[in-house]
């Protein structure tokens, strides 16, 4: 066997994608709306399912429900649905109980601008 | 019947991890050469080349193709190389096919290969596979394939209505069938429980739901209906291809349960061949999950109600539609550029009357099916094989 080590620093640009990257670092959901049908998405879609590739940048709630999950040895994650878009979005979860079915995205604990949602906080009753 | 090429030679190596200083140049040339002696064919009658490996991550090689043609005694023939994830090697098969029906080649070698599993760790792989569905959006989560996989399998379940006993059950079937296979890479005699209480992953996919990474290659040789050696005239002939796509991003489906990029692949393969999926005598379906296979026979049209054709044995060895005699990716193994030249390889064999003969069906085959997908089946490609004489 010829066994060596290769590191492989990549540099992975954002390109179009950038507004929701940068978003995602401050834990805000930068979504597309359509300029045509105002359909929104988040995770943001280059083009509309009307077929319109023009769209503004703008900021969602943040909220999701969970709609699917999973759990695991590689983790726990959830399909979940963001307040105001109209697809579905892949996210990991931290922290929530199996009972707890609504989160709020938050600031990605690592230094990746990862789809990371903690459940949402219980409403202050004082 | 649309008779687009005939496959006049098919053969695979043994898939394994393996650990004894072998090559994936050395398997490449093992598949070739058994392939080519089966057609009788001269290296010389090869105007093309289509090699399938999934990634250069696996063959550190950007074109493959310029080697091996080297490696096999193919200089001057036309090169590529297909890459579509788990679905490259049907993709090469399709460009195999394409390449005759264009009337640019009368003999084609479509050679599938990859070194999934010996080259690098496979905690590297599997951190790979993950950045490899999206990487600005799944692949920065962390999610891992078996994650995506199971994702989409809750949906199809919660759809369909099917248990998590199912995917126990398939699992071990697709095992059991490799015990007959001796280029199998895992043939074993499962305990449903064994199954139920292997490690959880990513529920619901336990460990022996998933397909193993596996080392090896896969060769068919495809010659122009025109061009078919008399000694082979009675080669199964490629009679219906189909590839589709769908968003790459789960939540961007209808349904993340779906397979609708394999319903229209399956679709086009049946109209060209001039069949109904109910024609399908024997298929090799893409398990890479357990739940994939499901989810594959749903979308594929081969069954309306899964439950109780599993249940009924319709898809065992002795059924009316035997699914991945081979053992699968279950239990054949996954060496990735490989799987879908091997499923087509199968397939011909299959219908020849030519397989493992414990696994052979004793009864006339017409038709088969060989059926890959990429992703969560992002791409997908199904190819209809046909018995010669079939009409
Ligand atoms: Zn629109």
């Amino acid at each position: 066997m010829i066994s060596y080590e290769l590191t492989l620093p990549y540099s992975l640009a954002p390109g179009w994608l950038a507004p929701y990257v940068e978003g995602l670092q401050k834990g805000r959901a930068m979504g597309r709306s359509c300029t045509k049908c105002g359909t929104v998405s988040f995770p943001p879609q280059r083009r509309c399912q009307c077929g319109n590739p023009d769209a503004k940048w703008v900021r969602l709630s943040g909220k999701a429900s969970i709609e699917l999950r999973t759990d695991g040895s590689d983790g726990a994650f959830g399909l979940v649905q963001f307040e105001g878009a109209a697809n579905r979005a892949v996210t990991r979860l931290e922290g929530f109980s199996p009972d707890q079915s609504t989160g709020q995205l938050i600031v990605p604990p690592t230094d990746v601008p990862a789809l990371v949602l903690a459940p949402s906080k219980p409403r202050s009753t004082s | 019947m649309l008779q687009m090429a005939a496959v006049t030679g098919s053969a695979q190596t043994r898939f394994s991890r393996r650990t004894d200083g072998s090559s994936f140049r050395d398997w490449a040339g093992e598949a070739f050469e058994a392939a080519l002696a089966m057609s009788g064919l001269e290296h010389a009658d090869i105007d093309a080349l289509i090699v399938a490996s999934e990634s250069d991550f696996f063959t550190l090689q950007l074109n493959p193709a310029s080697i091996l043609a080297d490696d096999l005694g193919l200089i001057g023939a036309a090169t590529m190389r297909v890459e579509g994830g788990g679905a490259s090697g049907q993709l090469a098969v399709h460009a195999g096919v394409q390449a005759i029906a264009s009337g640019r080649a009368r003999h084609v070698a479509v050679v599938g290969v990859d070194p999934s599993a010996s080259q690098l760790p496979a905690a590297t792989v599997k951190l790979l596979y993950g950045y490899s569905f999206d990487a600005w959006t799944d692949g920065m989560t962390g999610a891992t394939a078996t994650v995506l996989y199971a994702l989409s399998y809750r949906a199809f379940a919660a759809r369909i209505g099917i248990g998590v006993a199912c995917l126990d059950q398939i699992a071990r079937q697709n095992r059991a069938n490799a015990m007959h296979n001796p280029n199998a890479h895992l043939p074993r005699q499962h305990k449903l429980a064994e199954i139920a209480e292997s490690p959880l992953i990513a529920a619901p996919y336990r460990r022996l739901h998933c397909s193993p990474l596996s080392d090896g290659a896969a060769a068919i040789i495809l010659s122009h209906p025109d061009a078919v050696p008399s000694a082979r005239s009675g080669a199964p002939r490629i009679s219906g291809i189909g590839a589709a796509s769908d968003h790459a991003q789960l939540g961007a489906r209808q349904d993340a349960g779906t397979f609708t990029a394999k319903r229209e692949a399956m679709q086009w393969a049946c109209q060209q061949a001039g069949v109904t999926p109910a024609d399908i005598d024997v298929a090799e379906v893409y398990d890479a999950y357990a739940g994939a296979q499901l989810q594959a026979l749903n979308a594929l049209g081969l069954s309306e109600t899964l439950a109780d054709d599993l249940e009924a044995g319709h898809f065992a060895a002795d059924g009316r539609l035997p699914i991945n005699l081979s053992g699968g990716l279950l239990g054949q193994g996954a060496p990735v550029g490989a799987i879908g030249v091997a499923q087509t390889a199968t397939c011909a064999l299959l219908l020849e009357g030519r397989y493992h003969p414990a696994l052979q069906p004793q009864r006339q085959l017409r038709h088969a099916l060989a059926d890959t997908h990429g992703g969560v089946c992002t791409t997908a490609a199904v190819t209809v094989l046909s018995q010669a004489g079939a009409s």
